[in-house]
C-alpha cells in the first residue's frame, strides 16, 4: 500500500506542517492504522506531537477557551 | 557534557526587552558553565491554547551544551522567572545545524505582512468583510494581530462597567 505522506528523513516537533497531517480536526492524533507510515516513524510522530502540544504550537483539543 | 535544546516562551508584552532576557539567561547560562552554540529568535507567535491568559508567546529556541547536573540549578533560576510563561530543555543527539522551519516560518510571514502593508491599502476593506463571515475563532486571531494594545487599553474600561453594575 502506497502512503499518501511524504515524510522527510528528519523532522521534529518543529516541524508543524507535517505533524498537523497526523491531527485530526478536534486534535486527536490519527491512529497508525489509518496513517499507514512505518511503526517507527508513527512513533516519532507521537512523540512530536506531544512536545508541540507542551509547547503551544498545536492545541490539545478543539474545546480550549 | 550533553546537547540541549532549549526552548522558551515569554511573555508577549516583554517583546521589546528580548534583548535583555537574552544577555541575562546566556550569563546564567555561562555562571553554570554552560556554553551557547545559536540562538534563534522566532518572535511573536499565536499560542494554539491560552497559558495564563495570554494568547500570543515570544519563542526563543537555545542550542546548548553542558552538564546534565548543573542544569538543575539554571532550571531552578529559570522556574520562578514571571517573565517565562513556559521553558523545556530537551536532550539531542546532534544540533541540528539549518535553521528551524518555525525559524524560516517566521521570517516567511514577516515578509508577508510588510508586503500586505505595502500593496494593498485598497484590498484591506474586502479582507474586513471576510473576517465578518469568517468564524468567530478566526476573526478573533486576526484582530488579535492588530490591536493587541488595544485590548489591554480596553480590560480596564469593562471592569470599571462592572463596578458600576454592582453599585447600582
Amino acid at each position: 500500500m502506497m502512503s499518501k505522506y511524504d515524510l522527510p528523513k528528519n523532522f521534529d516537533y518543529k516541524d508543524i506542517n507535517i505533524l498537523k497531517q497526523f491531527i485530526t480536526e478536534t486534535g486527536k492524533i490519527i491512529p497508525a492504522r489509518v496513517t499507514g507510515i512505518s511503526a517507527s516513524n508513527q512513533r516519532k510522530i507521537t512523540r512530536y506531537i506531544k512536545i508541540a502540544r507542551y509547547l503551544a504550537l498545536i492545541p490539545y483539543t478543539d474545546m480550549h477557551k | 557534557m550533553k546537547k540541549y535544546e532549549a526552548i522558551i516562551i515569554l511573555n508577549p508584552n516583554l517583546s521589546s526587552k528580548v534583548g535583555e532576557f537574552t544577555k541575562k539567561f546566556e550569563k546564567i547560562l555561562a555562571d553554570n558553565s554552560f556554553s551557547v552554540k545559536k540562538c534563534e529568535d522566532i518572535g511573536r507567535r499565536q499560542l494554539s491554547y491560552s497559558i495564563n491568559n495570554h494568547n500570543k508567546g515570544h519563542y526563543l529556541i537555545f542550542n546548548i551544551e553542558g552538564d546534565p547536573i548543573k542544569l538543575i540549578d539554571v532550571e531552578n533560576k529559570i522556574k520562578y522567572d514571571e517573565s517565562i510563561i513556559r521553558h523545556l530543555f530537551m536532550i539531542v543527539k546532534e544540533h541540528s545545524e539549518a535553521d528551524s522551519q518555525l525559524f524560516l516560518d517566521s521570517k516567511n510571514n514577516k515578509h508577508e505582512i510588510e508586503d500586505d502593508n505595502e500593496t494593498t491599502s485598497k484590498s484591506k476593506d474586502s479582507k474586513s468583510k471576510q473576517d465578518d463571515n469568517a468564524s468567530n475563532k478566526d476573526s478573533h486571531q486576526s484582530e488579535d494581530d492588530e490591536i493587541s494594545n488595544e485590548d489591554q487599553k480596553e480590560e480596564p474600561l469593562t471592569d470599571n462597567i462592572d463596578k458600576e453594575k454592582d453599585d447600582e
